[in-house]
This record gives structure tokens, C-alpha cells and sequence, in this order.
């Protein structure tokens, strides 16, 4: 019998996942701020949130690395808290203790799960992760571009049951636009790649208020944009449009 | 970027119980979710008046919740002694929002207003999350100093503040000979002092890290474009529109190209 496997939004790229009895929280974020809206409903507080396995930070950017919010909650620090070294000095200066700097291609293994940094590319420096555990493998891209690098992914890891993408194409207007967050067709072109068991988008309820979404961001919040794209382009691959609170089991 | 509050926390989903009248009483279970953005609109000198026509424009075209109130001292209504400044009537109306408790709020002032929705965004509060200043007065520029208002006959007034004199409204009771609404000057000395202005507000702006849409009337006398400029040179995160055709109160001047340019900000 396969290890079971779970997955749970909490809001924007908060997942927890489970697999077996491993409980893997990632980019937590738990806080709004006058700029910053999850533009979903949080479903579970940071003090909610139970006992956690490990914490998979992939950048520091507050909608991403809340940390505040879990130091607030009385989170553990002792849990492993793994992600780049951008995110391990801020990690250590918040009382972080068992802090994994993993960089691209590099890994670390908690108790039965091994967690291994992928590439990514954002306005800061940013990785992506295959987190392995049982006969599992969960791809999460935090909300990366699409890089060319992680087409190898399958070959290194073999099948992917389940791929967490952004989906927003999030554009920064003050930098002429820059896009910074995969869109829909970056994403399907990438889920074809990957051909994971099931596709869950994540990263586009979000937005900056009535003047920031006029002045700051530029985002796509559809997910059915990246739904119907990968239908188009990779028929055969299931995607889930979850809504917060919603544990999707992967077969 | 304000200091953050857990998420959910500012409007929550609230369930109370009403009591309607239907063929008898009727007690209904209700959950309440409201994610509406709402604007808080400031008015300048001239008083509410000013606003009112451009507050209904702006909830019948955006479908959005407007608020205007009047500041305390205007259009007669009563002052109490703790105002004594625009940062005291900043506070207040913050912590009028925290008693409709709203968020994802925009303010958009005027004049005087201009200047109060600066001051209320330089408090942090975690329901504004943006400003529109219009023709706002209350930052020194050197070379552009506003023109002083006091002792102007209406006329005097009207030819400074409006693109074209004809277009200022005509209040009823002035028998038509055009007067307009004219600033109440003893109220807004209340809170700007006598000077009108603060020579620590270009300074403290450089401060603010919120989304800022300024718009200027080109026409403007009373703070010129270039006293404009400077505003939004002055905030680090502000757009300048300029409005053609349009004076001190595009609210009231040119209000369909007014909120045309609120609209078309980010449109491309």
C-alpha cells in the first residue's frame, strides 16, 4: 500500500502536507497588512496549526517567511526549518534553532523525509523544493518563474505525485511590469514537464489593496486560466482547484 | 507597509440574529461577510458640500461604500478642545474606521482634506491601504508658496480656484449671483494654524509607504501643478496625474475627469 498523502491549503502558498505521519508546513503566512491581502479566508491561525514535522521556506518575502507570526504563536523553534540562505540568516536571527540551508539541487533529510532545493528564479532570491517521503515525491513552487532548469526534475526524482504551482503571473508595476510569478501557461507548459499525478495551483487569491493592485502588482486571480491551459496542452494530468481548508488526498 | 494583524482579524465573519417583521416576527440567523473597499472622502475648506456630488458619483460607478464626514467645527457642527491640530483629527478618523471596523480602505481628500489624508496615512493604520490627494495643500515649497485665502472677496476666490469661474456652483440661496461655497476659514484655522500649512510634513512623508495617487488641476491658483509635484516628489510611492482644464476642486470642476484618471491608474 502507498503512503499517504495530503495536502492543505492555509492561505496563498501556506500548505501543510502530509505524508504518513510526516506533517510539512511551507511558506507560512498567517498576517495581512495594508498592502498585503491573502484575499482568501486563513484556515487555520499559526496557533492552530499542531505539531509540524518540518517548515520549507522558499524566500524571505513576508507573504512567504511569517516567521513573526509563528515566533508570536509559540511555534516550536526547534523544528527543522529548511530553505536558502536567505531565509536561514533571517531564520536564525528569530531564534530558529535546527536551520537547513539548502541551496539548488542540494538536500536534507528530517526523520524519514528528504527535502531537496530546486531551482526558481523570482525579485529575490528564491528556490523551489521536491519533498520525498515514503514512495511520495511533492514538487512545490513556491511562487517562482518557470527557469528551464526544472525541466530535469523528473529525471532526478522519477514520477511526482503531486505538483504544488503558483499561477498568478504576478507583474510588479513600478518595475516596468517585471514578471516575477509563473503565469497559467508557464505553469502548464511546466506541469507537462513534470507530469505529476495530480496539479493543485496555488499564489493567486492575493492582492494589495484597492491602490496597490492599481499601483504595486498586476496579477492574474483565476485559477481556472491555468486549469483550462494545462487541459489544452496535457489532457490526461488532473488538476484540483482547492479552496483553504480543503485536504485533497493524492491517489 | 503598516505593522501586520492576523489575517481575518479586521472584518471577520460576524453571525448575529435579526428581528424582521413578516406576517409576524421572524428571527433570522445571519452571517455577515463584508469585503467591500471602502473610500473615506476628506473634504477642504469649502466643507462637505464640496464632496457630496462626487461621493455619489463615486458609489453609484465603482459600487463601493463612500464615507464622508463632516470634520468637526465645519458646516456648524461642534468641535471639542482636544482637536487642536490635523494630526488630532487624523487620529479621530482612525479611530473612526476601527469603530466601523474596515479595512482596505482609500482615502481620498481635497485641499485641506489632501493634507488630513496624508496625516491619517502616516498613522498606520492597517485598514488604509492607499491615498488620493487632490489639489492638497499643508507642504512648503519653496518658490510655490499657496496663495493666502484670507480677506478674498468670492469672486477673488473663484478666479484662483477654478479652471473656468462659470463653472463654480451655484448655492440656492445667493441668488444666482454666483458666489459659490466659500471656505470656512475660521474652521480651517482651527486645525492648520494660521500659516495653513506644516513645515514637517514634506519631511515625514518620505516616511510613507503607501500607494499614493496625487492629481492636480492645471488651472489651479490657490497650489499651483508645481506645488503638485512636489507633494508626490515628497512621498516615495506616488503617481502624479495631471487634470487639463480643471482647478483647486476637480470634484466639483471636472468630477467625470476626475474619476475617470482614479479609474484608469494601472490600466494597460
Amino acid at each position: 500500500m502507498r503512503t499517504a498523502l495530503t495536502v492543505t491549503r492555509i492561505a496563498h502558498a501556506c500548505q501543510l502536507i502530509e505524508i504518513g505521519n510526516l506533517r510539512i508546513l511551507t511558506d507560512p503566512w498567517f498576517t495581512q497588512s495594508a498592502t498585503y491581502y491573502p484575499g482568501e479566508p486563513l484556515h487555520w491561525t499559526a496557533r492552530a496549526l499542531g505539531p509540524i514535522d518540518a517548515l520549507v521556506v522558499s524566500h524571505e518575502h513576508y507573504d512567504h517567511c511569517d516567521l513573526d507570526a509563528l515566533v508570536a504563536a509559540g511555534f516550536d523553534l526547534t523544528t527543522p526549518l529548511i530553505g536558502p540562505g536567505t531565509v536561514a540568516t533571517i531564520a536564525r536571527g528569530k531564534g530558529f534553532r535546527d536551520i537547513r540551508a539548502i541551496e539548488a539541487w542540494e538536500s536534507t533529510t528530517v526523520a524519514g523525509l528528504t527535502v531537496t532545493a530546486t531551482p526558481g528564479a523570482h525579485g529575490v532570491h528564491e528556490v523551489t523544493f521536491v519533498i520525498q517521503a515514503g514512495d511520495r515525491t511533492v514538487f512545490f513552487g513556491g511562487d517562482s518563474l518557470r527557469v528551464p532548469e526544472m525541466d530535469a526534475i523528473p529525471q532526478r526524482f522519477g514520477p511526482i505525485d503531486l505538483a504544488i504551482l503558483p499561477v498568478n503571473g504576478l507583474c510588479i508595476r513600478p518595475m516596468n511590469l517585471a514578471q516575477v510569478v509563473m503565469n497559467a501557461e508557464d505553469a502548464a507548459a511546466l506541469t507537462s514537464v513534470l507530469r505529476p499525478t495530480l496539479a493543485v495551483p496555488h499564489h493567486y487569491a492575493f492582492h494589495s489593496g484597492r491602490l496597490g493592485d492599481q499601483m504595486i502588482t498586476k496579477a492574474d486571480q483565476d485559477p481556472r486560466h491555468y486549469a483550462d491551459a494545462v487541459a489544452r496542452i496535457a489532457s490526461d494530468i488532473d488538476v484540483r482547484l482547492v479552496l483553504p481548508g480543503v485536504a485533497v488526498t493524492v491517489p | 507597509m503598516s505593522a501586520p494583524v492576523p489575517a481575518g482579524t479586521l472584518r471577520p465573519t460576524r453571525t448575529r440574529t435579526v428581528d424582521v417583521e413578516s406576517g409576524g416576527p421572524t428571527e433570522i440567523t445571519l452571517q455577515d461577510r463584508d469585503r467591500t473597499r471602502p473610500f473615506l472622502l476628506l473634504h477642504g475648506g469649502g466643507g462637505p458640500a464640496t464632496m457630496a456630488g462626487f461621493a455619489d458619483l463615486l458609489a453609484e460607478r465603482t459600487h463601493s461604500r463612500v464615507l464622508l464626514p463632516t470634520h468637526p467645527g465645519f458646516s456648524g457642527t461642534p468641535k471639542p478642545d482636544t482637536l487642536t491640530d490635523v494630526t488630532a483629527l487624523a487620529r479621530a478618523y482612525v479611530a473612526l474606521l476601527d469603530q466601523l471596523d474596515l479595512q482596505d480602505v482609500t482615502l481620498v481628500g481635497n485641499s485641506f482634506g489632501g493634507w488630513l489624508a496624508a496625516e491619517i496615512a502616516l498613522l498606520r493604520s492597517p485598514r488604509v491601504s492607499g491615498a488620493v490627494i487632490i489639489d492638497g495643500i499643508g507642504i512648503q515649497v519653496e518658490d510655490h508658496p499657496p496663495t493666502d485665502v484670507t480677506g478674498l472677496t468670492p469672486a477673488q476666490l473663484q478666479a484662483l480656484s477654478f479652471h473656468d469661474p462659470n463653472k463654480a456652483p451655484v448655492p440656492p440661496n445667493a441668488g444666482g449671483n454666483g458666489s459659490g461655497p466659500s471656505p470656512d476659514v475660521r474652521a480651517l484655522i482651527g486645525y492648520t494654524g494660521p500659516t495653513m500649512s506644516d513645515p514637517t510634513l514634506a519631511g515625514r512623508l518620505g516616511d510613507l509607504h503607501l500607494p499614493v495617487h496625487v492629481l492636480w488641476g492645471e488651472s489651479d491658483r490657490i497650489v499651483t501643478p508645481a506645488y503638485g509635484r512636489a507633494y508626490a516628489g515628497a512621498i516615495p510611492m506616488a503617481t502624479f496625474t495631471l487634470l487639463p482644464r480643471t482647478g483647486h476642486l476637480p470634484q466639483v470642476e471636472t468630477p467625470e475627469e476626475l474619476l475617470g484618471a482614479l479609474l484608469d491608474l494601472g490600466r494597460r
